[in-house]
């Protein structure tokens, strides 16, 4: 019995000194890919935004994946499966929807960009709809809604990361205050990813996207076949499964929350609202040509939900056979040893790969956590430089200092950059030292929040690429409702007006509404509802423009 | 001359109408409510398997390479570039 936990503390140690190795080397290439793409840079605004939008299909292949592809992919969603078992699997068929959705949106969004010279989502939606500091202003809200819990849950998983890699080591004393390693974790992570995307701009950001994108893909199967493995092949692995209890086999899992309808909007609004985020829609300025984003979006269809299906997710499942969450009359409580939700993945890499491996299990350990960390590198970076681009060309460009020159928004941008990080790491290492904070408890919580704020530019989006019947004052007033809709589901109405009956009767209405549909689709049924009903009744958009619009949005109009 | 390229852009439409049907039918049979079809009963003692695997798994890596079909051929066949 000593013998094995004397080994198990060895392995402990020989890992943390192993994954050390790796991440310095990781992190030391991020750097140095940071400051190449700082040397190739030219000093416009267009450059560091969108790249001369010149990249090629493997850039806009890995960068597209590396933004989609979060924490939430190695963590929160296989914490999903973890808890609620096969009823999650279902989720992968979003990205499908979202890889269609790459070439029937992305290519429309791609030309009117390069032919009109926008450079966030602000520019083509005012330039549509008319420009005003309302428009451009509620743009950017969605834009920063969606991209700071985004950041912050890439920034919690940092901390994950660093307590699950190095759990003996202490914290240290900095300021007057006790850092452990989840907070150091979440610090390091957001100081390299702030450092390359201020140095770079998006050259940076797309090529660690690249190296990011490789390692986070090769991770999620890697820990798959890993897992199979471990358990004695596929008959071994799915005899383990099925040991799973029928609840778990089934819809809508333990926790009673996957119903059909809630999984079938979220599959259609999450995907669909992460691809009208900020940080995707300036990718799709950024490809050079339709070719491109047609190639993109095969790959992207394909590829992704394979590693979802046939990666990731077999190992939450392979997990949740091996140490059982707690189901009790209170909820649904990880198994102690696993710690939270979200952890499933390290754990089980962790435990079992070495076990099997030796020395080369350590190795292959590594690999995979820095596959965890590059997946929240590569949308934190992404989201960054995107709320640094909506802010200074939108806001400050426009209203606040109209006048002012490249290099002063370029030192706007950065300090935005620097600002968000701040932001959200405060809120993480606030969240982690206070238990109540309920917003920050789970990653995959956050995500579906913020896509629901994201999905709020849907029907601006489609009336302006398919439809174009919205007025200036329809579009803003559905994008209000929405947002404000979107609110209704998160804590706020608590927090704001204490404890009453309106807020009680508020939670169970809403508590109703999310059990049955995505919170997104929610928001958007009466974005669409106002959207048509103030159109009907305000003046349209001259004709002329429209159909210029639509010229510039057809493939048959050269460049 | 232009026949022929009406007709190709009448079987483009007619096969664009197809694959976006079937694309809309693997979604509702994956993660919507077609899924009935098969969902076991949580109360069930025994979970139900196909090949020894989780029957919800297998329908949904089946409705997933349904959409994968339907993407490669849209890829192939349909999905235009800039001329």
């Amino acid at each position: 019995m000593n013998g094995a936990i004397f080994a198990a503390a060895a392995n402990e140690e020989t890992l943390s000194r192993i994954a050390g190795f790796v991440l310095v080397g990781y992190l030391l290439v991020l750097i140095v890919l940071g400051v190449v793409g700082w040397m190739r840079s030219r000093a416009t605004e267009e450059d560091f935004y969108l790249a001369g939008r010149g990249q090629g299909f493997l850039v806009t292949v890995m960068t597209i994946m590396a933004t989609f592809f979060s924490s939430a992919a190695i963590l929160g969603i296989p914490g999903n499966v973890y808890k609620d078992g096969v009823a999650f699997v279902l989720f992968a068929m979003n990205l499908p929807v979202a890889g269609v959705c790459i070439y029937l949106v992305g290519s429309r969004i791609r030309r009117i960009g390069r032919r009109r010279g926008y450079v966030t989502q602000g520019d083509m939606i005012s330039d549509y709809y008319g420009d005003s500091f309302g428009m451009r202003g509620l743009v950017a809200l969605i834009g920063f809604l969606y991209v700071l819990p985004y950041v912050v849950m890439q920034i919690k998983a940092g901390g994950y990361l660093a307590q699950g890699l190095f759990p003996e080591a202490g914290g240290i004393r900095l300021f007057g205050r006790d850092l452990g390693m989840f907070e150091l974790g979440a610090t390091a992570l957001s100081i390299v990813t702030m450092v390359y995307v201020l140095i770079g701009g998006m050259r940076s950001v797309a090529w660690t996207d690249v190296l990011q994108g490789c390692l986070l893909l090769g991770g999620m199967l890697l820990a798959a076949v890993a897992t199979i493995v471990t358990l004695g092949g596929p008959s071994g692995y799915f005899s383990k499964v099925s040991e799973l209890p029928p609840e778990a086999m089934s819809l809508p899992g333990p926790s009673g929350t996957w119903t059909p309808w809630k999984l079938m909007t979220v599959c259609l609004f999450a995907s669909v609202g992460s691809l009208v985020q900020p940080g995707q829609w300036i990718r799709l300025y950024a490809a050079r040509d339709d070719r491109t984003l047609k190639r993109s979006s095969l790959v992207f269809a394909i590829v992704l939900p394979s590693c979802f299906l046939f990666g990731i997710m077999l190992v939450a499942l392979a997990g949740r056979a091996i140490y059982p969450p707690e189901v009790t009359r209170d909820g649904i409580f990880p198994h102690p040893h696993v710690g939270e939700f979200d952890q499933i993945v390290i754990v089980m890499i962790k435990e079992q790969l070495p076990a099997l491996l030796g020395t080369a299990g350590l190795i292959l350990v590594s690999l995979i956590l820095v596959a965890v960390l590059a997946a929240s590198m590569s949308t934190a970076d992404s989201n960054l430089h995107a709320l640094s681009a909506v802010f200074t060309r939108d806001l400050y460009d426009r209203f606040l200092r109209p006048r002012s020159s490249q290099r002063e928004r370029a030192w706007v941008s950065r300090v935005v950059i620097v600002l968000a990080t701040l932001l959200a790491l405060g809120l993480v290492t606030g969240g982690h030292r206070n238990e109540d904070f309920a917003p920050l408890r789970m990653i995959a919580d956050l995500m579906f929040a913020a896509i629901a704020f994201s999905c709020q530019l849907l029907p601006a989006t489609f009336d302006m690429l398919f439809f174009r019947k919205g007025t200036k004052a329809g579009v803003m007033s559905g994008m209000v409702a929405g947002i404000l809709v979107v609110f209704l589901f998160t804590p706020l109405p608590a927090v704001l007006l204490g404890d009453s009956s309106v807020v009680d009767s508020l939670a169970d209405a809403t508590g109703l509404l999310k059990s049955l549909f995505d919170i997104g689709f929610c928001a958007v049924v009466v974005n669409v509802i106002v959207f048509v009903a103030v159109s009907r009744f305000t003046r349209p958009l001259e004709k002329q423009d429209r159909d210029a619009f639509a010229r510039d949005i057809s493939p048959h109009r050269s460049e | 001359m232009e026949e022929p390229e009406k007709t190709s852009s009448v079987s483009k439409r007619r096969m664009a109408w197809i694959l976006g049907t079937l694309f809309a039918i693997a979604i509702v049979m994956g993660p919507g409510p077609g899924i009935y079809l098969v969902n076991p009963d949580p109360y069930e003692s025994v979970a139900r398997l196909i090949l020894g695997m989780p029957v919800v798994y297998v329908w949904t890596a089946f409705w997933f390479l349904c959409q994968a079909v339907v993407v490669v051929l849209a890829y192939r066949k349909l999905w235009k570039e800039d001329e």
